[in-house]
């Protein structure tokens, strides 16, 4: 759309300006992280000064990072897990199935997804209370369910609508059953829809907050909780070189990992944007 | 029983297909709002750690009159009604910058990925220290060309302007990544007939592709709103909603009513009206986006 050879430049160098802009302070905090606490307040602000890797090792063990990201782990994969089967199914009986009702259960799964976290944090905190369940993973898991299942129908619903259906009806007639049409054909069609799904349901499920600050306090906390613990200190004073350090142990995995699986992530956000 | 239409078996098939997602939001979603509204109406006794008797809207009427609940409406509103267009047009800017066909378009289109997948907690604490009045990077650079010390987490309006910015540093590259999608997926024959036709570059801009592109402004708009009505993690890690209320977002008013306050009965109330505002609200987006996408 730019035509002329210098407005090409220029758009070049605005991209390539805006793009650092943007991951400044990203870079910003890993530069904090491997700071002394002296460095940090230096103004002007100093971008190479001694290095200290005593953020990541006295905050380390303190705050127990190690066992909160094994947790963070466990419960991002068991919800993304149990998100993916369920909604998927769901997904794919909306975007083919015919039934009665099919409008209105479809319509509610999908408003669902409307609902705010902050409407089910009371009743989640009192009854996993009461069952003495608090502090569990699969209290976590099960509340992170009710926002990645409706986000994983959404998303798969629409892919599954893409594709041709003559693809199961041939298996069908070949005697396959629509379980087995489902599994053995639907699914492996659908692998780059599935996989930037499922990476999706990680990341939401890996950064989430509000409801691990409710159903966690000791065993279970994961990493959002323990950041946010951090970060509460900082403001009595002097822990920014550890909230970075933790900072960037808790972006680096999630980076490296979007930046590795980029083609699906992106193809994820074009499709749910279009498809929907 | 079966109609002439619908294949042998396959309703019953649809709804097993159904089953495991209906359970799971029946039970930790359905439940839960009912036992939202329920709590909301009902006396919550300390002691039993339970609703006890029925008390009718007396919830709502003291909460309607809570000048905090009131403020952080107010702050929720400001948020969403600056935050987003911003992010949208932002967004759908960089994307444009972004598509200049050369070597380096993919790897900075994948760079757009990694403020988006930091997670908002990181990014709130990150932000403080980069907008700390006394040593940090955002005030020595605006130092630099004589504007400042500026007072971004103290003052409050300031502090709101930080959350919005924060938000915005996190958001916008979900904007600009649908929005380059949109943008590539453009029929390239509509530019040949404008061209031929004499069109500028601006007429082009205004009347073929900016209409082209008004579906994906609506789903991207949609979904960052769904985002943005829950943004609680960001105003907690970067402001803790101060000073005073000016950033208390109304999830952050309602998790400390809850949970620092033990008010569950008006932390309730307060989670019924943000429930039904945000489902009418989204309702009417979702409205609006279909007659926009039909006019088009």
């Amino acid at each position: 759309m730019v035509r002329s050879k210098a407005g090409r430049y220029a758009a070049i160098a605005g991209g390539v300006l805006v793009t650092l802009l943007f991951l400044f302070p990203v870079l910003y905090m890993v530069s904090i992280s491997f700071k002394l606490p002296r460095d940090i307040f230096t103004v002007p602000p100093r971008w190479l000064s001694e290095l200290t890797f005593d953020n990541y090792v006295s905050y380390f063990e303190q705050a127990r990072i190690l066992p909160r990201m094994i947790n963070t782990i466990i419960v991002a994969a068991g919800a993304s897990a149990i998100s993916m089967v369920a909604g998927s199914m769901a997904g794919y009986a909306l975007s083919r199935l015919r039934m009665r009702g099919a409008g209105v259960v479809g319509g509610l799964i999908l408003a669902s997804r409307a609902v705010p976290p902050i409407a089910l944090v009371v009743p989640l905190f009192l009854v996993a209370r009461k069952l003495g369940l608090t502090d569990q993973y699969i209290t976590v898991i099960l509340a992170y369910v009710t926002f990645l299942v409706p986000y994983v129908v959404w998303l798969m619903r629409a892919f599954f609508r893409s594709l041709p259906p003559e693809l199961e009806e041939a298996a069908m007639i070949d005697g396959c059953t629509r379980f087995g049409a489902f599994f053995r054909i639907i699914v492996p069609t659908s692998l780059t829809g599935l996989v930037s799904t499922l990476i999706f349901c990680i990341i939401l499920a890996w950064e989430e907050l509000l409801f691990a600050l409710i159903l966690t306090n000791d065993r279970a906390v994961t990493i959002p909780v323990a950041i946010a613990g951090i970060a509460a200190d900082t403001e009595k004073g002097g822990l920014w070189g550890p909230l970075a350090a933790v900072g960037v142990l808790t972006v680096l995995p999630v980076v490296i990992f979007a930046l590795a699986v980029q083609k699906y992530l992106i193809k994820g956000l074009a499709d749910g944007a279009t498809k929907g | 029983m079966i109609g002439k239409r619908v294949r042998l078996g396959e309703p019953g098939t649809a709804w097993l297909f159904l089953t495991p997602a209906l359970v799971l939001l029946a039970g930790m979603l359905l439940y839960p709002v009912f036992y939202t509204v329920w709590v909301s109406l009902s006396d919550f006794d300390l002691a039993t750690f339970q609703p006890s008797g029925w008390v009718g809207l007396r919830n709502y009427e003291l909460v309607l009159k809570d000048p905090g609940f009131l403020e952080s409406l107010k702050v929720t509103g400001i948020y969403l009604v600056i935050a987003l267009p911003l992010q949208m047009v932002l967004g759908f800017a960089i994307a444009f910058l972004l598509n200049v066909e050369w070597r380096g378009r993919g790897v900075l289109r994948a760079l757009f990925l990694v403020p988006m997948v930091v997670a908002p907690v990181v990014a709130g604490g990150v932000w403080r220290m980069l907008l700390d009045p006394l040593w940090g990077v955002v005030n020595y650079t605006l130092g630099l060309v004589g504007i400042g010390p500026i007072e971004w987490i103290g003052d409050p309006t300031l502090a709101m302007a930080s959350v919005i910015i924060i938000d915005t540093w996190r958001w916008t590259p979900f904007v600009v990544l649908i929005a380059a999608a949109g943008i590539m997926a453009l029929p390239g024959e509509v530019y040949e007939a404008a061209r031929s036709d004499g069109a500028g570059r601006w007429q082009t801009l205004r009347h073929v592709t900016l209409p082209l592109l008004v579906p994906v402004m609506a789903a991207a708009f949609i979904v960052r709103w769904l985002g943005a009505v829950k943004m609680f993690d960001i105003a907690l890690a970067a402001t803790r909603g101060g000073p005073g209320n000016s950033t208390n977002v109304l999830n952050l008013y309602i998790y400390e009513k809850g949970f620092r306050s033990l008010e569950f009965g008006s932390a309730s109330s307060m989670a019924t009206i943000v429930l039904i505002v945000t489902m009418l609200l989204t309702i009417v987006l979702f409205r609006v986006s279909h007659r926009l996408e039909n006019r088009w």
